[in-house]
């Protein structure tokens, strides 16, 4: 193992990338053009029913009325309300089954949310005040002051936007996508442009051919996720709680193992259009089954085993983690997603090893 | 007599259900240019690949300075000139010369380049991109590549497909240039002309060797007029 000739494969790619202005714009402008988009498509809340719980033990109500005003939310349409204890209603929001606790403390209305998603909680607020009105209406409690909602977040806030919630699994895929796409279609042209043939009859390694790749191309990804972040947090301004340093880790760590799973996909590939037919098979699934475009506690259970295989699931979750929760290298969880992708990255990197070897010597 | 450069024995190697080389003996002398003649599918491009340590015989002994092909490869003595020009388009003559350089270990590459590059008359495209050069100036260029270690034995595939016929005259004169100071060549072709330019030749079909000898020797053998009509006559007998 010579560092020398990992350097100069390093360097090689470096040197390519200097006039290759097409693929620098990829990496750099194509991320922050479609971020720029989804921020102004995805920057506002949108109106949904949500599901809250009436907590029965906390609505400091005589029974026959208490039990009015519970049927009055059940039976209103602006909220999907079902009774049970405060506790149990604080432990649905922790597992995601239920928006929001509502309880009565003298003449305000407490809403609990647990704030992470705002497709669901966004509205919670006016929900609960119009079937408020709907409850007191029912419980024939009429005349006096509607009484005041109060809203309550574990996690966010009443100024975050759609984009702040959605920023961290963003900030992981295009960063994924873009980096998986150069480094397929660059060694591709490695292997078809007779290079690499001529690189296996020179005292290279194949160990060191793709640890060199690896750290060309991981140059380039660190500074495209320096750059995703500057962004989409100092230029999009989305609000994010967790270290910035732990944000670019996890970041890290996603985008090598990204290079690798490029350069074992570029094995399979004959051409460059082959490569970018790839897009599809190893990203789509990512869109949908990774937690980016629904949670994957929310999948449906015949296709949440896949979640568990595919790398985003643990760099979304890892991200959400930190960004929206505030969690750091000291959570479990945490470390746990970072571990899963650093084996990924080494899996994929092995594999890409093994696959110049089959079609080489 | 001179040690062997390259001595193989009986190597066989298939793709799947492809025999490339069928029980080929071969033995090219250090020094000495040797041509490798045979149509296409011959399996002259297997047996250069090979010697170059990018395939493995499948059985049969294959020596290259009496060792191992990979072995001789890591050891910095073998320079490989593919068929495609094989150079990054997006950096320039010295850039590519200088990774090849790192990748055999020159020490002093910066000198090696120039001399590489004065070898085939390219000095004065140094600075070029290598995408902008014509086929003939890359096929240069890439010859400049296999040279830069200075190996004892370079394999050239083809090396003067789509050179014009003066830059192909100037190659044979690099040719003989190289091994007048030493260096063992191995050369397919199958352009006559060229085999004629050889110290011996190998008639190759089938992944078998039906001849070796120089070409005056081959052109008697086969009671031809020439070498093309002695090719012919020999390789419609191995048929």
């Amino acid at each position: 193992m010579s560092l020398r000739r990992i350097a100069a494969v390093a360097r090689r790619i470096a040197l390519g990338f200097r006039r290759d202005h097409r693929s620098l714009g990829l990496l750099f402008v194509a991320p922050l053009v479609v971020m720029s988009l989804v921020g102004a498509v995805w920057g506002a809340t949108t109106q949904t029913v949500p599901e809250v719980t009436i907590a029965t033990d906390r609505l400091g109500l005589p029974a026959p009325i208490a039990g009015r005003v519970v049927e009055g939310f059940v039976r209103s349409s602006a909220v999907r309300a079902t009774a049970a204890t405060y506790e149990e209603g604080m432990r649905g929001l922790r597992d995601g089954t239920t928006d929001g606790v509502v309880w009565l403390e003298g003449a305000t209305v407490h809403v609990q949310i647990e704030g992470s998603d705002p497709l669901r909680s966004g509205s919670i607020g006016g929900a609960v005040t119009k079937a408020l009105g709907e409850a007191l209406a029912t419980a024939g409690i009429t005349g006096g002051a509607v009484p005041a909602v109060k809203i309550d977040q574990l996690y966010g806030g009443p100024d975050y936007t759609l984009l702040d919630y959605l920023a961290p699994v963003l900030v992981a895929f295009f960063a994924f996508f873009f980096i998986f796409l150069l480094s397929a279609v660059s060694f591709l042209r490695e292997r078809t442009s007779g290079t690499l043939e001529r690189l296996m009859a020179t005292p290279l390694r194949r160990s060191e051919l793709v640890l060199g790749y690896l750290a060309g191309f991981s140059v380039f990804a660190l500074l495209q996720a320096v750059v995703i972040i500057t962004f989409t947090f100092f230029v999009l301004k989305v609000q994010y709680r967790g270290s910035l340093a732990t944000i670019f880790l996890v970041e890290a760590v996603m985008v090598v193992g990204a290079v690798s799973l490029g350069l074992l996909v570029s094995a399979a590939a004959r051409n460059e259009l082959q490569a970018v037919q790839f897009v599809p098979v190893v990203l789509l699934p990512q869109v949908f089954l990774s937690g980016l475009l629904v949670p994957v506690e929310q999948l449906p259970d015949y296709l949440r085993p896949v979640s568990l295989f595919l790398p985003l699931t643990y760099a979304n979750e890892a991200l959400k983690e930190v960004m929206i929760k505030g969690a750091g290298l000291g959570d479990a969880l945490v470390i746990r997603d970072l571990g899963v992708l650093v084996l990924f990255g080494l899996v994929m990197a092995g594999g890409a090893v093994l696959s110049i070897r089959r079609e080489v010597a | 007599m001179a040690e062997a450069a390259i001595q193989a024995t009986g190597v066989h190697k298939r793709f799947g259900a492809t025999a490339a080389l069928a029980g080929l003996d071969l033995e090219v002398r250090t020094g000495e240019i040797y041509g490798l003649l045979g149509p296409n599918g011959s399996g002259k491009t297997t047996l250069i690949r090979c010697l170059a340590g990018l395939l493995r015989a499948d059985s049969g002994s294959l020596l290259v300075f009496g060792r191992g092909p990979r072995e001789t490869v890591a050891a910095g003595r073998v320079g490989y000139m593919t068929q495609a020009a094989a150079l990054y388009g997006d950096l320039s003559v010295a850039e590519n010369l200088a990774f090849f350089a790192r990748l055999q270990g020159v020490a002093d590459a910066d000198a090696r380049i120039d001399e590489a590059l004065a070898t085939v008359d390219l000095l004065d495209r140094k600075r070029s991109t290598v995408s902008a050069l014509s086929g003939g100036m890359r096929t240069r260029v890439s010859l400049a590549a296999a040279l830069l270690h200075r190996p004892d034995l370079l394999l050239l595939d083809e090396p003067t497909v789509g050179v014009d016929p003066v830059q192909r005259q100037e190659f044979w004169a690099h040719f003989r240039a190289l091994a007048s100071r030493g260096v063992t060549i191995l050369v397919s072709s199958h352009v006559m002309d060229e085999a004629g330019r050889c110290d011996r030749l190998g008639l190759i079909r089938a992944g078998r060797l039906l001849a070796s000898g120089t070409a005056a020797e081959l052109t008697r053998r086969a009671g031809a007029a020439d070498l093309e009509a002695a090719f012919l006559a020999l390789a419609g007998a191995g048929a």
